[in-house]
């Protein structure tokens, strides 16, 4: 779709410089829209009733007196909700969502937490309070909720390959060194603290939906055929994001709820998850057990790796974690071999989260590598420069960009790596507290998808760009408005950026840290079209100054048009317009992704360098990460000062992931039992290290002209592991079952593995 | 966007119409009593019709189970009808459309839907409205305005100490609260003060930047 390969774009006033986001104003002071601050006349509230067993079939649901509680308009069940469907297969980046079965399908309970009922009233205390009084009754069959997950049956019955090369039995049974060791991660709970939420408003068969979603477009699909209407009966709009982390990705149950109320009531619902069914039924990151083989030879040389993994999916959904996304690129090794399995559980359906595969795989195989290091008394940063590979040695394909040696030489020297005492326990701080050190590598991948956007250059003078992404955190009104800025030379006051809205032209979805490299070719590209429609305007107007020249005599500088090289007698954009009559021009750009072309030239990657310090006071059994530097080789940073945010966010999220996340279950109920915020814990303020962020300046021109890759997710990547080999040197304790609790550090000297 | 100017002459931008206050502020209606209007839509196809006015309780139907009460918001008083069950957060957002402060847990939990209740902060989630009629309450939207941010509110701007901005309004109020109680000067105060409120995306180094650049010129 791509008319022309754009020339690589080395120098820009706008683009690489660190800029205030434009919607911080806005975000400041409360007046930003959010999905559930919208409100419309006749709203009402809608609050689900969640199945109390994990497993088994409702045997009946007595509503009567919860339909005779005052304000309360409907209670629907399996039996009344109306018609739902599911989606066909999804094809690409369209119809995609991890819980197929639509809600109140019928009267089988999978899940704890499963949506059995909904309650609609005219206030939301009314309606959670008939939400409550609904009674319902089981056949309750029993339910697996174990975080067992090696060596139990897969779906498939066997593990299945994910990526191979030589033979890796072989290299392990004649190695030398050898590492063998199981690392186990819980199920993690995204918790974006805005709460998932949909308001739903139904009129004349068609749907205007208020979503919590990364991927507005998607969103649409799925909700048309899932409500059995044509996609253009469906508009799905989400300007504010209060973040998603992956959790809002795909449509989730509740959505279907709150649209099928709208419709069968027709007036508008809201409808809130409350945190507790945050842990239920909006995804999860499964709980995983991976285990790593490595051998390598005396001067550190990787001879094999095995890496094999096994993730709980839930009943109903085949959902692949993907750990070995990296194993097969990550080091030099002529002997690889990965395998994945899926096993049942009584669960929700997982989904994505952060990084998903590639951070819970490196956590695994990073950690391996530091203990390999131990093994072979070689320092760990030294091991991991040992086995940089030439090329991507599981396709053969050269990296488009790969600075991973830069990124631990660079890390090293920040931290201060050189004075690292290799002895476990053998460094103090000034407090005498013992410090431990860790280095972990880390890896995301980066790619394209298609894109489409407008750009319009307006009669008052500003440019209206337009494309259906979304703006989850990460900053994407401002990075799309500097490249619309870079392009037209208009100031960012003046750039309208208009996203979060299925009725615009299709853009990414905000996952895969691919929404800003997407969108760079075909803004420019619609840019670019805009500009040739000004100008051939220009030679056309009566009245304006460039009538009858050639459009190219001419060009568009800083909103100005001139004759080329004139810095005098150019004229504004507006008046151009104004003097034809004509309210704006446009262009459009359209881009073709490379996701999953089997033709690229290239293995498209970021990389980075993980450094973490921690303390240990062993008399108080107090465990702190103090000290962060990361190195991150992500390509041009389209806003370094959004970018660096993103990096340190990933570096807090992953202080949690390695010191404090997990989702319990209650293995009786088969319910998550920490399902809340001061009993799941995440990083707060005072848990926040200090974080020192390098990007190496890499543009990766293979991708889009600007150089740009993305740095949503590769800040979490390897932090883990950075912190768990830090607690190994400063305690001994090698810890591999996450998260790293205060007991595994107090086991009995001679038994340190936890 | 950073320079804002009351000149209703100069087009909105997009975002800025997302900006219900902005759009109050243009429209002359200031006070929630007299909030109603429809938003021109942002894209041409369809856009539901915005809030009605809310704060005229003889105007609006009777929902079984409510009663009046008196609210007093950011300087105004307001007399509403609610079900005595309602939390200050949910009759803020639901029945004023004062929706700058958010939910995040409804548990005391996470502090984003925090405000100040004579002067205090205090999540608002934890509060029923019935029990508060004689309190002064002052939400985000109290502090400042996009065309004329409260100190603080800039210094999150400049020092980028948010990213989804989804607790930014409890992390601002608590900020704004912190200013007037005993803490020390240092990073590890303002760590340990605004511990309450959760920013998932971990915009906390900026969040102290910000708060101590205000605390430093206050």
């Amino acid at each position: 779709m791509e008319q022309q390969t754009p020339q690589p774009i080395t120098e820009s006033k706008i683009v690489g410089v660190p800029t205030p986001r434009i919607d911080g104003p806005l975000k400041t002071t409360g007046t930003a829209m959010y999905s559930s601050d919208h409100h419309f006349p006749g709203l009402v509230y809608a609050w689900p009733v969640t199945a109390t067993i994990a497993s088994g079939t409702i045997s009946g649901i007595d509503s009567s007196s919860a339909e005779k509680m005052p304000g309360v308009l409907a209670i629907y069940t399996h039996k009344n909700i109306g018609p739902l469907y599911r989606t066909p297969p999804s094809a690409g980046f369209s119809m995609i969502l991890d819980e197929r079965r639509p809600p109140l399908e019928d009267e089988i309970v999978r899940y704890y937490g499963q949506y059995v009922a909904v309650a609609i009233a005219h206030t939301v205390e009314q309606a959670r309070a008939a939400a409550e009084a609904v009674k319902v009754t089981y056949n309750k069959t029993p339910h697996d909720t174990s975080d067992k997950l090696l060596d139990t049956p897969t779906i498939a019955g066997k593990l299945k390959e994910v990526t191979k090369r030589g033979d890796t039995a072989a290299a392990l049974a004649g190695a030398a060194y050898k590492h063998d060791a199981v690392y186990s991660t819980p199920t993690e709970t995204h918790n974006p603290i805005e709460l998932h939420a949909s308001v739903a408003v139904y009129k004349d068969g068609k749907f205007t939906l208020y979503e919590t979603s990364q991927a507005v477009v998607n969103h649409r699909d799925v909700m048309a055929a899932m409500l059995g209407v044509p996609p253009e009966n469906v508009q799905v709009i989400t300007r504010f994001l209060g973040s998603g982390f992956g959790g809002k990705l795909w449509p989730w149950p509740h959505a279907l709820l709150a649209a099928a109320s709208a419709r069968n009531l027709n007036r508008p619902v809201k409808l809130v998850v409350g945190r507790s069914m945050m842990f239920q039924s909006v995804g999860h990151r499964p709980a995983i057990d991976q285990r790593v083989q490595l051998a390598a030879d005396k001067s550190g040389k990787l001879l094999a790796i095995q890496h094999d993994y096994v993730n709980h999916t839930s009943m109903l959904d085949d959902y692949d974690e993907g750990c070995a996304e990296s194993t097969g690129f990550m080091y030099s090794c002529p002997n690889v071999l990965a395998t994945s399995g899926l096993v049942r559980r009584n669960v929700g359906t997982p989904t994505s989260m952060r990084g998903p595969g590639a951070v819970p795989g490196l956590y695994a195989l990073e950690s391996a590598m530091d203990e390999l290091a131990t093994k072979l008394n070689i320092d760990p940063v030294q091991l991991r420069l040992l086995n940089e590979p030439e090329k991507d040695e599981s396709t053969g394909q050269p990296f488009s960009s790969r600075h991973l040696k830069e990124c631990l030489t660079v890390g090293a020297e920040k931290f201060g790596w050189a004075k690292r005492n290799p002895a476990v326990g053998s460094m103090k701080d000034a407090e005498g507290r013992t410090l431990g050190w860790g280095v972990a590598a880390c890896t995301w991948i980066a790619t394209r998808t298609d894109a489409e956007v407008n750009v319009e250059l307006r009669q008052d003078g500003a440019a209206r760009v337009a494309c259906g992404t979304q703006d989850i955190g990460t900053g994407t009104y401002t990075a799309v408005a500097q490249m619309v800025a870079h392009e037209t030379g208009l100031p960012l006051q003046r750039i309208d950026v208009v996203i979060g809205d299925s009725g615009l032209p299709p853009g990414p979805i905000s996952g895969g840290s691919w929404a800003t490299a997407s969108v760079v070719p075909a803004a420019l590209q619609a840019a670019q079209q805009a500009r040739k429609q000004l100008l051939s305007l220009s030679t056309k107007t009566d009245g304006c100054p460039f009538k009858d020249k050639s459009v190219d005599e001419l060009e568009f500088v800083d909103g100005v048009v001139r004759i080329k090289g004139q810095s005098s007698g150019g004229v504004p954009f507006a008046e151009i317009l104004k003097t034809a009559n004509v309210r704006s021009v446009s262009g459009t750009g359209k881009s073709t992704g490379l996701f999953g072309d089997p033709n690229q030239k290239f293995s498209f990657h970021s990389f980075g360098a993980q450094f973490a310090e921690v303390t240990w006071q062993p008399e108080i059994a107090r465990l702190h990460v103090s000290r962060v530097v990361t190195v991150i080789d992500a390509g041009r940073m389209i806003n370094p000062r959004a970018a660096r945010n993103q990096i340190e966010g990933a570096v807090v999220m992953g202080v949690g992931m390695a010191m404090l996340e997990a989702t319990e279950y209650d293995h009786r109920s088969g319910g998550p039992i920490n399902a809340s915020l001061a009993d799941y814990i995440v990083a707060v303020n005072a848990d926040c290290p200090n974080i020192d962020v390098t990007f190496l300046d890499y543009p990766d021109f293979n991708l889009n002209p600007l150089g740009a890759r993305g740095v949503g997710e590769i800040g979490l990547a390897g932090i883990a592991a950075a912190i768990t080999n830090a607690v190994h040197h400063a305690t001994g304790i090698r810890v591999r079952n996450l998260p790293v609790r205060i007991e595994d550090l107090l086991v009995a000297p001679g038994n340190k593995t936890s | 966007m950073a320079e804002h100017t009351d000149d209703a002459s100069k087009p909105l931008t997009s975002l800025e119409k997302l900006s219900r206050r902005s759009f109050l502020s243009r429209a002359g209606a200031m006070g929630v009593a007299t909030a109603a209007a429809t938003v021109a839509p942002v894209v041409a196809s369809a856009e539901p019709e915005r809030p009605q006015p809310s704060g005229d309780p003889a105007a609006m139907p009777e929902i079984p189970g409510t009663i009046p009460i008196t609210l007093k918001v950011n300087g105004e008083t307001h007399q509403l009808r609610i079900d005595p069950r309602a939390t200050v957060l949910d009759t803020l957002r639901e029945t004023l459309h004062l929706t700058g402060t958010k939910k995040g847990c409804d548990h005391g939990q996470c502090g984003a839907c925090t405000v100040h209740v004579d002067g205090r902060r205090a999540n608002s989630c934890l509060l029923l409205a019935a029990m508060h009629q004689k309190a002064e309450i002052t939400t985000i939207e109290g502090l400042g305005t996009p065309e004329k941010m409260h100190p603080m509110q800039a210094a999150f701007v400049e020092h980028d100490g948010y990213q989804c901005g989804y607790c930014t309004s409890g992390q601002i109020m608590s900020a704004v609260a912190m200013l007037h109680e005993p803490w020390g000067d240092a990073d590890t105060d303002v760590k340990e003060a605004l511990s309450g409120n959760i920013c998932r995306c971990g915009a906390y180094p900026n969040i102290v930047a910000a708060v101590q650049s205000v605390r430093r010129h206050a």
